[in-house]
């Protein structure tokens, strides 16, 4: 097990070290900072004082050194915008993002891991019909398009709902919809497809011919089996809270982490952008670890091969 | 087909007695009225896109300004415009035309250019191991891990846009799915005994892997091509809606749609029939995707 949690701890490191330096390569590649953050006039002495004091005029490996121990301590340059730390600028957004993503997160698993369950258990069923339709108009109706569809009807049409902003709860029902139906109905695909899996396995067909009673062979067999594929995908859910609503927040002009992320890239503001960007690579790695972790948990085989493995 | 279809065997146990009726739903059967409906909507997106010069009645960008917010003409507008106008005269239809051209070019572009740069990496894992093969599957790993919407969204700040550059970045979207499939198809069909036989002949990897493999895992690679092009699709079409994709004066489904915003009040159908189109032309690509799917590859049902 430790030799598992060894190898899957590192690995996520390795992710975050690779996003950096993705982050620190993509920005070089775009130019001198000096001349995109101080403005193309500026006099040469401003310029070459800006890079003495950010280290751009040291070699690559050395600046490559800096940024990450920048990084690590939590300096992450400041926004071009108005000057105030680009980490602070970010954290103050994430609450209202978390107001939509977490209510729709809590939406896509109460519809999507029952309809799932059910349209598996029901085969070639209504619901089971019904589940497949949605689940392939969820993967291919834009959440955009959604979201305005929406905002046609009830907002402006019916006139029941405001259709957008964020000055009361009744501004987060529209949003929270648009988000939790897409992802209710890709969870509902996987879960589906992960119990149908399990259920044509031998192991419940052995179980139903020695006769243990149905439910208890859903409950007992197929359930946890079915867990494990579709706890990844949840578990990628997790990941993108805090910046998985991008595209919705600026439908509803919500004023999230991902509104600010659409705004920073338009105006290119730099500090920003790699700032949500590093934000969202740990909460993928924290979230893929905590997956890992849980799988630990989920499957037994993975302990007995994990602790057979460090015998070796 | 060798796998017994429960549906196909009871068809065939039926075929005497009901000749007639079981020959069409043997028909329905291999084709699908839906996937038809699907492909030949593909098919007119595909001339439309190609004819956009000859098909849309104006030029995109033409104005009228004395013809603003027209409405279409099944909602009392003039059939001059039968989708209506825009908020600067510019013919909806017409700016229709060029957008599937726009939006299906860059699609097909960032398809073709994932699936020869996935496919390509992924036999090159799989022929050279080793180092090589570690630094692709850890490339996959950090692909997989982000969603690659923030990565577009950084590239597009931290280089700015244009139109190769946007196209480029298109086509980063899923080349990890076909890299992680070719390997691992490449890898086990080249332990079987057919590719042992050729190469023992003396055939060169090149004829080993172009003339065998290729064609052996071809099928799941198309299969997944018509999993990443609508995806590719809705991506394209969710940055140009933010403003951030297709720079105007060009035009792309998600552009319009993102124009309309603005006027979702006042003119929604300058919205709805770019959305309609984006919706028709991914659920048409994911049904022939799952036809295909069924029909080509056993090994994935």
């Amino acid at each position: 097990m430790m030799r598992y949690l060894a190898i899957r701890g590192l690995r996520a490191i390795l992710t975050i070290a690779f996003v950096v330096t993705f982050a620190f390569f993509i920005l070089r590649l775009s130019g001198d900072p000096a001349l995109l953050i101080l403005s193309p006039e500026a006099p040469p002495e401003a310029v070459e004082a800006f890079r003495k004091s950010w280290g751009l005029d040291r070699p690559l490996w050395e600046q490559y050194l800096r940024y990450f121990v920048a990084i690590f301590e939590g300096n992450l340059g400041r926004s071009m915008r108005d000057g105030r730390p680009a980490l602070d600028l970010v954290m103050d957004r994430v609450p209202a993002t978390l107001m939509l993503t977490l209510p729709a997160f809590a939406l896509k698993l109460l519809i999507g891991v029952p309809a799932g369950i059910f349209a598996a258990l029901r085969r070639n069923s209504f619901v089971d019909r019904l589940v497949i339709v949605c689940s392939v108009a969820g993967h291919s109706v834009p959440s955009f398009v959604l979201g305005l569809v929406l905002v046609l009807l009830f907002a402006v049409n019916l006139n029941w709902l405001p259709s957008g902003g964020a000055d009361n709860w009744k501004h987060a029902i529209l949003p929270v919809v648009t988000l939790g139906t897409a992802g209710a109905a890709i969870i509902a695909r996987f879960t589906r497809s992960a119990m149908l899996e399990v259920l044509g396995q031998p192991y419940v067909r052995a179980a139903l011919a020695k006769g243990v009673p149905w439910p208890s062979v859903v409950w007992r067999h197929a359930l946890p089996n079915a867990a494990i594929p579709t706890v990844t995908i949840i578990g990628f859910m997790v990941g993108t809270l805090i910046a998985g609503a991008v595209v919705v927040e600026s439908v509803f002009s919500w004023p999230g982490v991902g509104r600010m992320l659409v705004v920073g890239v338009a105006n290119r503001d730099l500090a920003v952008v790699q700032c949500v960007l590093l934000l969202v690579a740990m909460c993928m790695v924290a979230s893929n670890f905590t997956v890992d972790l849980l799988y630990g948990w989920i499957d037994p085989r993975l302990r007995a091969w994990a602790t057979g493995a460090s015998g070796h | 087909m060798t796998a017994i279809d429960p549906a196909t065997s009871e068809v065939a146990i039926g075929a005497p007695r009901r000749p007639v009726r079981a020959r069409w739903s043997r028909l329905i059967e291999a084709w699908p009225p839906l996937v038809m409906l699907a492909i030949a909507w593909i098919v007119l997106t595909l001339i439309v896109a190609v004819g956009a010069d000859a098909i849309a009645p104006y030029d995109y960008s033409r104005m009228d300004l004395r013809a603003r917010l027209a409405p279409p003409a099944f909602a009392g507008g003039v059939w001059t415009h039968f989708l209506g106008t825009d908020e600067l005269g510019r013919d909806v239809f017409s700016r229709l035309v060029y957008s599937v051209r726009i939006s299906l070019l860059i699609a097909f572009a960032a398809t073709i250019m994932g699936a020869v740069v996935g496919t390509l990496l992924g036999l090159l894992a799989a022929h050279l191991r080793g180092f090589f093969e570690e630094a692709v599957l850890m490339l996959i790993d950090f692909q997989a891990s982000m969603p690659f919407m923030i990565i577009a969204l950084a590239v597009l700040a931290f280089l700015g846009n244009s139109l190769p550059l946007f196209i480029g970045l298109m086509g980063l979207h899923g080349w990890e799915r076909y890299a992680r499939i070719s390997r691992g198809l490449a890898i086990s069909a080249s332990e079987q005994s057919y590719a042992g036989a050729i190469r023992q002949l003396g055939a060169t990897p090149w004829r080993v892997y172009g003339r065998h493999i290729l064609p052996n895992i071809a099928s799941t690679l198309i299969v997944n091509i018509t999993l990443s092009f609508p995806e590719i699709i809705l991506l394209e079409s969710g940055l140009s809606f933010l403003g951030l994709g297709v720079q105007p004066p060009l035009t792309s489904l998600g552009n319009m749609v993102g124009y309309g915003r603005e006027y979702i009040e006042l003119a929604s159908w300058i919205l709805l029939s770019p959305a309609a189109v984006i919706v028709l032309t991914t659920l048409s690509i994911s049904l022939i995707g799952d036809w295909l799917r069924d029909r080509l590859d056993p090994t994935l049902r």
